[in-house]
Formats: C-alpha cells, structure tokens, sequence
C-alpha cells in the first residue's frame, strides 16, 4: 500500500540554553491511507513532536516528510497553510477551540477557509456535529461546554474539511474514562465510515489497546511498530 | 485606542480650522486692507516711484478692467510734511476715490476714531495710527501739509482730521494721510493720471497667476504685480505658517503613531496564542496580515466619525464666533506689517477637515505594518504554546 505519509531519517535538535535535546533521532516511519496507529512511549520520548512534524507545524533539523508525495521543506508559507487546511485535522491536548466562536463557528472554521459555500457548510457542519453528539450545543461557546464536549467540537472542526489525516495529541488527556471511551469510540467509528487516517500520540493504555498499529518511541528512537489489524 | 485616535483627529481638524481661519483673515488682511489683489503701476513707477510717472490713460484702463469683471480704484501717491501743533513729521499722502476704493479693500471699516473719507467733506483727511500719536492728533484737529506740488510749486494746505485708522501696515501705521482724490489733485496740481490702481479679482476662488496673466492681457503696457509679488515677505509668512500646521500634524499624528503601534503590539501578543491556532487550522500569513489591517482600519474609520462629529460643529461654532484675543494682544498687533484682527475666526474648509482625517489613516495604517507583519510571521507551534 502507497505511503499516505512518510519519514525518512528524521532527526529535530532543539536548543535549550546551551543544551541540545535530540527530540527525534534517525526516525524512518511510514503511515497508510485509512490508518488508525497510536504513537506511544513515556513523556519526552517525542510523540508530540512527530506529530507537529507530519502536522507541518514544525521542521526537522534533518531528514525529509512526505505528505501524499509533496517535500514539506519545498513548500513556502502559503502552500504550507494551504496544506493544513485542506489535508491535516489537527485534534490539541488543550483543545485550542476559538473563544468568541461557538460550537458550530468552530466547527465550521476551516470549511469557511476553503471558501465553501455556507448552505453546503451548514449542512455539512452540522451533519458532522449530529456525529459526534453535538447538534444540540451548537450554539453554545467553549466555555460552556464540558471537557469531553470541546474535545468532540475539536474532533468535528478537524474532520469537517475531510482531511487526509488527522493528528490527535493525546486527545483522552483531560477527560474521564466514560468520555475518553466515547470519544474514542468516534474516532473509530469515522475511521471506519469515511476511511479517515488517524494518528494518535499518547500514553493511556486505552487507546494502545484500541489502536490497530502500535508505534513505540523512546528518546525519540523508534523502539517498536507492531500492527494488529 | 479608538478614543485616543479620534480625539487627536479632533484636536487636528479644530486647530486646522483655526489655523486656515488665521491665514486667511492674515492673508484677506494683506489684500483687503490696503494692497488689493493685484495692482497696475507704470513700468518705472515700483522701481523709482516719481511723482511724475503716472498711468495716463486711467480712464480707459479702469474702464477696461470694469468691462472683464474686476474691481478696480484709482491711487494717487506724493510724499510732503505734516505739522500738527509743535510737532512736524514726513508723510505719504494717498489720493483715492472712496466709492471706487470700498469695492477694492475694506480699509474704511478698519477706523479706530471717527469716519472714512466723504464728498461731503473735502477738507477732511484720515491719517494713521501711529502718526496720530506722533502728532497729537485726534479726530477734529487741523493738520497742516506742506509738499512740492507736480508744477515745482509750493503745496500747502490745511486740513482737518476726519478720522483716524487702526493698524493696516507699518507705512501707512507711521507716515499716512489719506485725501479725497480731487483734493489731492488740486494739492498737488495733478490734473490727470494715476500712480497705482489697486484691483479684487470678481471671485474668491481666483488663480493668482491666471488673473494676473489675465490683467496682463488688458493692459499689456502697464505692469501688473499680485499681491503674493507685492508682499513677498507675509505670503512666505503665511506659506511658513502652513507648513507650521502640517508640522503640527505630523508631531500630533507621531504621537498618535507610537499610540497605535503600542496598541496594535498588544492586541497582537494578547492573541498569539489565537493567531497559532487559526494558522495551525490553515489561515495563511496574508490572511492573518488583513484581518490586522481591517481591523485597525474599522478602528480608524471609528475614530475618524468621533473626530469629525466633534471637530466639525465646534469649528463651525467659532466660525460665526470668533476667539477674542482683545485683551490679549493689542489693536496693533501684526505679521510682517499686517495687522492681525484680534478676532480669530475658524475657517471650516475641505482642507480643514480631510487633511487631518487623512493623516490620520495613514499614520494608523503605517503603523501597524509591523504588529500585522509579526503576527502574520508567527510559527504557529511556537505561538499556541505562547501564554
């Protein structure tokens, strides 16, 4: 199966002060079209970082990523953001939702960004909320929705645009069992229905276990890649 | 933000007003009062003012002059010796045609005791207001001039003061008597010509240098002089006084800068963290740059409605009411020889009012370049973990 995403011998330094601290080292890794993996280790062994790496949001210090075939490091600024929006579904820790928008803005954003026309964004935006359980907060802002119902508006914003690939990083970080269960749940569920890659980073054993491919990192080594389904 | 933004423009547009109201009270001054808008002499006449070097033909030029649209009053200039009392002193004696003259320039409202020249009353002469003082004069004393009349004969007369002016200009201030022409004619045994016909343009929206090439045409002998050629000194005045405003502008609108940059960096780092989110979502830098600049530009646009709303009916009030600076500065004050009316009028003009609001886009505009630039260059990892 053709690549969806690739690392070739990725390394990223980072300075700290007058300490160089080798957040990914030599990292070759492929990822699938449909692909529901799990990036897993110990705090510090760099999950987040290849995770912003794929995401774009950062650059290696060596190696290269390919996105659907495209060199990140060829793309400017633009073709950059322009590849976020149309083909990356970014799901934050902290949930990163707008203040001042509510659930279904929110929601919405990136389809706005595309220029999508707004009868065809409602009916989408709103068809992906009734999804993951939200169609009757859609009027309600982030800060009158619970922990597990702004990780839900986060999950809807990044799959509205129907991206390649999301990146969650660790998205059962700041929820209770019964809403980690749910939403993983989801995400399972999308991966199924629409053939949505995902790719987690995280450390809770729930979500290692649901995982169909386990990619272990330790000091920003690939220690292991087990697939399971 | 807003605030500060649309009470500099306000400040701006009601000093602008008052300004262009300064300028144009010292400019009407320089031509109302005395010189006219454009002046015809002989060719010689400026240059060696002769008693003998007269245009001849006045009748046909003013005649001329009257048939295109303009204004035009006959002078008449001579120079002798005034005694009043004890006390003698030189004077310029200045022939006119009242009813001509009043269409020209306004120097007969312009009495600090008695009345302006009449028919009525050939004897009577006005005189200046520093001559007055040199001589003791009030309005009902006689006044004694003694000159050399055109046909080398001793010219003497005495006349009566009919009424005494307030500051116009140093020369007529010191030296100035004003006469009926025909007394002045038969005083000095002038039978025909004039010296100097003083012209005002029919409108006040003239071109100077296209009247003046105009004049030119009608009297294509004769030299003709406009008032910015004639007083040399108070329009560099006045053009230095309105590079004083735009000066004014730019220290108020750096201010006003500084103020809006400061307040734009805020705004920006308050929402680094917002900005890294959206541009981790795919919002690209151009994007993020105009979101900026709309931004500021509403803020602008508001601030310009505050400054207008409040800039524009105060300058009006004080167009019909004028500051009065009466007890401040005294009838005699001046710029370069013309008298400054102690009333200070605002002008409200088109200028008046878009050159602050103006200004005041642009350096708002200008200086947010750099907050917008910074945002729109943020690395959208480093900016979400910003806090």
């Amino acid at each position: 199966m053709e690549n969806l995403i690739q690392l070739r011998n990725v390394t990223k330094i980072y300075q700290q002060g007058k300490v160089q601290v080798h957040a990914v080292q030599d990292l070759t890794l492929g990822l699938a079209l449909g692909e529901f993996s799990a990036l897993c280790g110990p705090s510090g062994s760099g999950k987040t970082t290849v995770l912003n790496l794929i995401g774009a949001l950062d650059e290696p210090s060596q190696g290269t990523i390919l996105l659907e075939g495209n060199d990140l490091a060829l793309l400017n600024r633009t073709q950059l953001s322009r590849l976020r929006r149309d083909r990356i579904g970014f799901v934050f820790q902290a949930y990163n939702l707008v203040p001042v928008l509510t659930a279904y803005e929110n929601a919405e954003f990136v389809l706005a960004l595309q220029g999508v026309p707004a009868k065809e964004r409602y009916d989408r935006t709103m068809t992906i909320l009734d999804e993951v359980g939200l169609a009757g907060l859609a009027n309600r802002r982030p800060d009158e929705l619970s922990g597990g119902q702004q990780q839900r508006v986060a999950i809807a914003r990044a799959i509205c645009p129907e991206p390649a690939v999301v990146l969650a990083d660790e998205p059962t970080a700041n929820v209770d069992t019964t809403t980690a269960d749910g939403l993983l749940g989801l995400m399972e569920k999308l991966n199924d229905e629409k053939r949505i890659t995902f790719l987690f980073s995280t450390h809770d054993q729930r979500v290692m276990d649901r995982a169909h491919r386990l990619i272990r990192l330790t000091d920003g080594q690939l220690t292991g890649d087990e697939v399971r389904r | 933000m807003i605030g500060a933004m649309g009470f500099a423009g306000f400040i701006m547009i009601f000093y602008a007003a008052l300004m262009e109201g300064l300028l144009h009270t010292t400019e009407q001054n320089a031509t109302v009062m005395e010189s006219g808008q454009f002046q015809v002499h002989a060719p010689e006449y400026r240059d060696d003012p002769d008693l003998y070097t007269m245009i001849t033909q006045e009748v046909e030029v003013l005649n001329r002059l009257q048939a295109n649209g303009y204004q035009a009053a006959p002078r008449l200039f001579g120079v002798g010796l005034a005694a009043a009392h004890a006390s003698s002193v030189g004077i310029m004696l200045r022939g006119i045609d009242p009813d001509r003259e009043r269409l020209v320039t306004e120097i007969h409202r312009h009495l600090l005791a008695g009345k302006w020249l009449n028919g009525d009353d050939p004897e009577g002469v006005v005189v200046g207001r520093r001559l007055a003082k040199a001589l003791g004069l009030v309005v009902g004393d006689e006044l004694v001039v003694v000159s050399q009349a055109g046909d080398g004969s001793m010219a003497n007369e005495l006349y009566r003061v009919r009424g005494v002016l307030k500051s116009i200009n140093e020369s007529i201030d010191r030296s100035g008597v004003f006469f009926l022409d025909e007394v002045f004619r038969k005083l000095m045994v002038l039978p025909d010509g004039v010296h100097e016909i003083a012209i005002r343009s029919p409108d006040d929206t003239y071109s100077l240098a296209d009247h003046t090439q105009q004049i030119q045409n009608l009297v294509p002998d004769l030299e003709v002089k406009n008032w910015r050629e004639l007083q040399p000194v108070v329009a560099r005045v006045i053009d230095m006084s309105r590079y004083s405003l735009l000066l004014m502008l730019v220290i108020t609108y750096s201010a006003v800068g500084i103020l809006t940059l400061n307040g734009m960096l805020m705004g920006v780092f308050e929402r680094i963290h917002e900005f890294g989110v959206v541009k981790a979502l795919g919002v690209p830098p151009w994007q993020i740059f105009s979101l900026i600049a709309i931004e500021s530009f509403l803020q602008v646009v508001f601030a310009s409605i505050i400054a207008l709303a409040a800039g524009i009916p105060l300058s009006l009030y004080f167009e019909t009411h004028p500051l009065d600076l009466t007890g401040l500065a005294s009838s005699s004050a001046s710029i370069a020889g013309i008298a400054l009316d102690p009333l200070w009028y605002c002008r409200v003009s088109v200028k008046a009012v878009v050159d602050p609001i103006v200004v005041l886009m642009v350096v708002a505009m200008l200086s947010i370049i750099y907050p917008a630039t910074k945002a729109a260059l943020l690395k959208p990892l480093a900016a979400i973990h910003h806090r």
